[in-house]
């Protein structure tokens, strides 16, 4: 289904948590979906099942997926509030790099010029709320 | 479930380990790392109720191991220097490890020789040491035990193998609970597998953890200036270690990424980047904050 760095230096849970909320967010996972189970990914990807069990238990209180007892993991419908939280590490992430971006000499026009450039592409931005 | 408590063991007037302290939780892959002569092997034997211990306690299911038939039956121990019976052939040493645990499996005996590809009848003796420690991971797995520990399990094996010996356990893990104690120097070959590590030196257990919390807990900052490097800087910083490389300054921070990376910040360095630390760095720190570090040595 995908594939992880070992080697990296990102811990492994964590690349699996962000591949698999990219894959939901991008609905290639689609709603109600089954997630492979811990035994086969642990398999298919030679890791721990225990990390496989913590990037899903991290995934859940992210609000991602569901799971039911007995039957397995699912990819959970209420994205609306996952947006909101998702929105919240965006923004952050934006002040990070515009801070960055201000320090390395970008002035706030060309800023401007950028988001008008982005939401031309998009298709007028009409549609983000 | 793997209880330790404060074990000692000394040969003759030489103490091996020292108080040893820790646990391992059942269905856990647990990498026990540590230097040259740490007493890796001694603490996997008294584990595994080879050797018995001088002081402290040893539980597995809350029952203590030497002597314990019903217990060893679900143990299987794994030496780094294997022994198998002089002109035994597969098929006897199966035989005789058939007798010994109960619940040994034929029928994944018999589906692991596709995994192997190893001639059931030949004599053990005559194989290289790979296959040698093929056989002996085939034994292990056929002889289904809750509990296996491993003493430099992956010498000697070729990836191919690696990867298959791996997969073979982490199958197990997931589907029977199976706990693992691993132990090895080759960081790399454990990392992808363990959830937990412990680092033994000189015979005490210098640091325990998750491997993820572990992970992200330590970062490697590289910062430059283009003026003087400011005195503050290092303040309200857990550091544990620092070296100038020219201009640039490596350091190795402990805590919060998202606080390491606030402190820096405010000082306005002209570069910065901060990255997780790989096993291998990390137990290099570690051992180099209990003065077993890496010297630069001229000849």
């Amino acid at each position: 289904m995908f594939d992880l760095d070992v080697r990296s230096r990102k811990p492994i849970y964590e690349q699996l948590v962000d591949k698999l909320k990219e894959l939901i967010m991008n609905d290639v996972l689609k709603v109600d979906e089954q997630l492979p189970s811990v035994r086969t990914l642990a398999q298919q990807l030679t890791i721990n099942p225990n990390t496989i069990q913590k990037a899903y238990r991290e995934l859940e209180t992210q609000g991602y997926i569901y799971s039911i007892k007995g039957k397995g993991s699912f990819v959970n419908a209420t994205v609306k509030s996952v947006n909101t939280e998702k929105l919240e590490k965006v923004k952050k992430e934006l002040i990070r790099l515009l801070t960055e971006a201000m320090y390395l000499g970008v002035t706030s026009n060309e800023l401007e010029t950028i988001i008008s450039d982005i939401e031309s592409s998009l298709g007028g931005g009409s549609s983000i709320d | 479930m793997i209880n330790v408590k404060n074990v000692s063991k000394r040969f003759e007037n030489q103490s091996v380990l020292k108080e040893v302290h820790f646990s391992i939780d059942k269905g856990s892959i647990y990498g026990l790392l540590g230097s040259n002569g740490a007493g890796k092997t001694t603490l996997l034997k008294i584990i595994s109720g080879i050797l018995t211990q001088d002081k402290g306690h040893v539980f597995i299911d809350d029952s203590p191991v030497f002597e314990q038939i019903q217990i060893k039956d679900k143990v299987v121990f794994l030496p780094d220097t294997l022994y198998f019976f002089p002109q035994y052939t597969i098929r006897q040493m199966a035989e005789f490890y058939r007798n010994i645990y109960t619940q040994w499996n034929e029928e994944r005996f018999q589906r692991l020789s596709d995994v192997f590809e190893i001639d059931i009848d030949k004599k053990i003796h005559k194989l290289s040491k790979g296959m040698q420690r093929q056989v002996a991971f085939w034994l292990a797995m056929s002889a289904m035990p809750e509990i296996l520990v491993l003493d430099e399990p992956l010498d000697g094996l070729d990836p191919v193998m690696r990867k298959k010996v791996k997969n073979l356990l982490v199958q197990d893990v997931a589907e029977r609970e199976m706990t693992v104690l691993i132990s090895s120097h080759n960081l790399r070959e454990v990392e992808d597998i363990c959830d937990h590590i412990g680092i033994l030196h000189k015979g005490s257990i210098i640091l325990e953890k998750d491997l993820d919390d572990l992970k992200s807990d330590v970062h490697k900052v590289q910062v430059a200036f283009k003026k003087n490097v400011p005195n503050k800087l290092f303040d309200n910083v857990d550091l544990l270690f620092k070296e100038e490389r020219g201009s640039v300054l490596l350091c190795i921070v402990r805590g919060n990424q998202a606080d390491v990376m606030m402190h820096f910040k405010t000082f306005e360095p002209d570069i910065f980047d901060i990255l997780p630390l790989t096993l291998e760095e990390i137990f290099i720190y570690e051992m180099g904050g209990v003065g077993y570090a890496i010297k630069n040595i001229l000849v």
